[in-house]
């Protein structure tokens, strides 16, 4: 179930990093229905430009409180309003959106694998299968100020690395991958992040005949598969197709890819 | 007062209000189902449907500009026989007239698709679509000449006793011209506008951003000169017309409908507002009310007066 809340109020809203933002709104509906690696669509403004609502993974969710909490970096007009916006004002929302993680799993070897913004659904999705399997968080980016800095606040454990050693190792997440793999038996990756850092993992992980799933990213207009405009190139019952992120995903397996 | 009278009659698909879906914006009607009930709707028009199935343009489909949305998604669709067995059927438990739109590649394509739908009990009737700019054959060719729009028209009223309604490009010259070639060819109803065709540069890539490289343009940026095209053709023709372009809110569609519309529909404004149509009717029925207007019909055109 989708639901649209007009009026959901902002209760914490913080700035994590560079250009980075932690916010954290009222929408008791979408708290109890999320799952995660889903989405909300929310409208950045009132005005006409930018005209439509910009997507942002659910980062975490606290049920009982109905609240749900998402990370996002200003990287043009829409996220640049949203950065204006103020604890005691109210978001335009519809959530939760999309087709999430597997997260149906037990007692398995999990490796969490997240590139900057990536990290966020991540987060969520480590702190509820975490309860039932082994995890792992891999998170990396270009440097510090892209690493959200209460990120240290999550349940499980995790390795940082950045490209220019600034915070955590110095490399790129598959690096540190591939070391993790030299250690022990991984069951699943789970990913999300930049795309060649997804075409990279996914490389190892076909290699190593590991399920892997991936949170991708598209311009979207409605959010909701009305509009058919956030297709990508993919796989449906084995025949090439364009699938649409906001549906058919935005996490999918590895297979439905088209690489 | 008394209960506002908000129902409308276009070309004899009896609606419970003026409010409808524009076609590529509300799927098959199952997208919206979350947040309003279709049954509230005057009609509900659904995707493009072609003769074969579609997969669509190349990605990335779409693009923002100021108040406005460019797509290309190129009439993706599963084909007329997949539409008629899989999604159809599940209309027909709402309470609702669905139009059909249709598009061809040739002239025949169009009398084939007319008369395979008309064999449906759920469809009410069909919209015409020669007006798309999103593929490289027929579409906007099609609603390009008044001669070539004409033809079309005529292959589908040949082949269905649905109400057909022709919907009409923004990218012409003349739309009146049009206009009146698609009702001299018996068209019932026209709608307009469909999109404009338009295309945006990245300039750090120094490439076209859609994968299409051209696309249409809808939204609140083209809403005034649907309103014109709409005023201009209203007045020519002596079929209802359907209005539609940039519309958000009730004032946004009470303008068409001064303009001269019987029905109007909405498309992106329901990407922005999932709850965008029943907004609009809600909105129109207020404004009526607080304006002594018991009919919304009685506002048809009254911009005209002098
Ligand atoms: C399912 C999904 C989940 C997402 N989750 C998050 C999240 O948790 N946190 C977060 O910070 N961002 C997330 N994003 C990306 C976010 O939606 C975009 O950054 C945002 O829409 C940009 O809007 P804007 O108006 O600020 O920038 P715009 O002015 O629209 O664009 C600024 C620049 O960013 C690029 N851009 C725009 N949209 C995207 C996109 N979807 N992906 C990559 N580049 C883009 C543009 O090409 C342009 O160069 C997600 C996207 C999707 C599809
Ligand atoms: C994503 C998208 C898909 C569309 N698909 C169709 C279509 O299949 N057939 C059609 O006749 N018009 C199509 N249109 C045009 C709309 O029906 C409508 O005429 C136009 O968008 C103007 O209205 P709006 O500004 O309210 O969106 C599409 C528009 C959009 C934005
Ligand atoms: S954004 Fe409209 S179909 Fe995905």
């Amino acid at each position: 179930m989708k639901f649209h809340i007009p009026n959901a109020l902002v209760v914490s809203h913080k700035k994590i990093g560079d250009k980075i933002y932690s916010l954290i709104f009222n929408a008791p509906e979408i708290a109890n229905s999320a799952s995660p690696g889903q989405f909300v669509h929310i409208r950045c403004s009132n005005g006409l430009d930018p005209l439509l609502r910009r997507p942002i993974s659910i980062n975490d969710v606290d049920k009982e409180k109905g609240l749900v909490s998402i990370w996002y970096q200003v990287v043009g007009k829409g996220t640049e309003f949203l950065s204006k916006v103020k604890v005691g004002e109210c978001l335009d929302v519809i959530g939760a959106l999309g087709r999430g993680f597997d997260s149906n799993i037990d007692g398995k070897n999990v490796l969490l694998i997240g590139g900057g913004m990536g990290i966020a659904p991540l987060i969520y999705l480590g702190s509820v299968i975490s309860k039932k399997n082994t995890v792992r968080g891999i998170f990396g980016g270009r440097n510090k100020d892209v690493i959200p800095c209460i990120l240290s606040e999550s349940n499980f454990d995790y390795e940082l690395c950045t490209e220019d050693g600034s915070i955590g190792r110095e490399g790129l997440v598959t690096d540190l991958l591939e070391d993790q793999l030299h250690k022990e038996k991984i069951d699943a990756i789970y990913s999300c992040g930049p795309k060649p850092m997804l075409t990279a993992m996914q490389r190892i992980s076909s290699r190593e005949e590991i399920p892997l799933q991936v949170s991708l990213e598209a311009v979207m207009a409605c959010g909701v598969g009305a509009c058919l405009g956030c297709a990508f190139k993919g796989y449906r019952d084995g025949e090439e197709a364009w699938l649409k992120v906001c549906k058919d995903g935005p996490v999918f397996w590895d297979s439905e890819v088209k690489w | 007062m008394k209960e506002v009278k908000l129902s409308v009659d276009v070309a004899g698909i009896q609606m419970k209000n003026p409010v409808m879906t524009a076609s590529g914006t509300f799927g098959f009607g199952e997208v919206y189902e979350d947040f309003f009930s279709n049954e509230l709707l005057g009609a509900m028009v659904v995707k493009g449907v072609t003769l074969k199935a579609r997969k669509g343009n190349s990605a990335p489909r779409l693009v923002e500009t100021p108040a406005g949305l460019i797509n290309s998604i190129g009439l993706e669709n599963p084909g007329v026989k997949v539409v008629l067995q899989e999604l159809l059927p599940s209309l027909k438990k709402y309470d609702v007239p669905v139009i059909v739109n249709i598009s061809g590649n040739v002239v025949e394509e169009y009398g084939e698709l007319a008369g395979l739908l008309s064999s449906s009990s759920v469809v009410k009737g069909l919209e015409v679509n020669i007006s798309c700019p999103n593929v490289k054959e027929g579409g906007m060719a099609f609603g390009s000449s008044p001669e070539m729009a004409a033809k079309v028209i005529r292959e589908v009223k040949k082949s269905t006793n649905l109400p057909v309604i022709a919907k009409l490009s923004p990218n012409v010259t003349n739309v009146v011209e049009i206009a009146l070639a698609v009702e001299e060819a018996g068209a019932d109803a026209i709608s307009l506008i469909n999109t404009l065709l338009g295309m945006v540069i990245d300039i750090k890539r120094k490439k076209p951003v859609l994968g299409n490289i051209m696309g249409g343009l809808s939204g609140p940026a083209v809403r005034p000169v649907a309103v014109r095209m709409v005023w201009q053709v209203a007045q020519r023709v002596k079929v209802p017309v359907i209005g539609m372009g940039g519309i958000s809110t009730a004032e946004d569609a009470l303008q068409f409908i001064m303009a001269g519309a019987t029905a109007v529909a909405i498309g992106t404004g329901q990407f922005v507002n999932p709850c965008c149509c029943v907004d609009v009717i809600k909105g129109l029925e207020d404004f009526c009310r607080k304006n002594g207007i018991k009919n919304i019909n009685d506002l048809r055109g009254v911009a005209w007066n002098e």
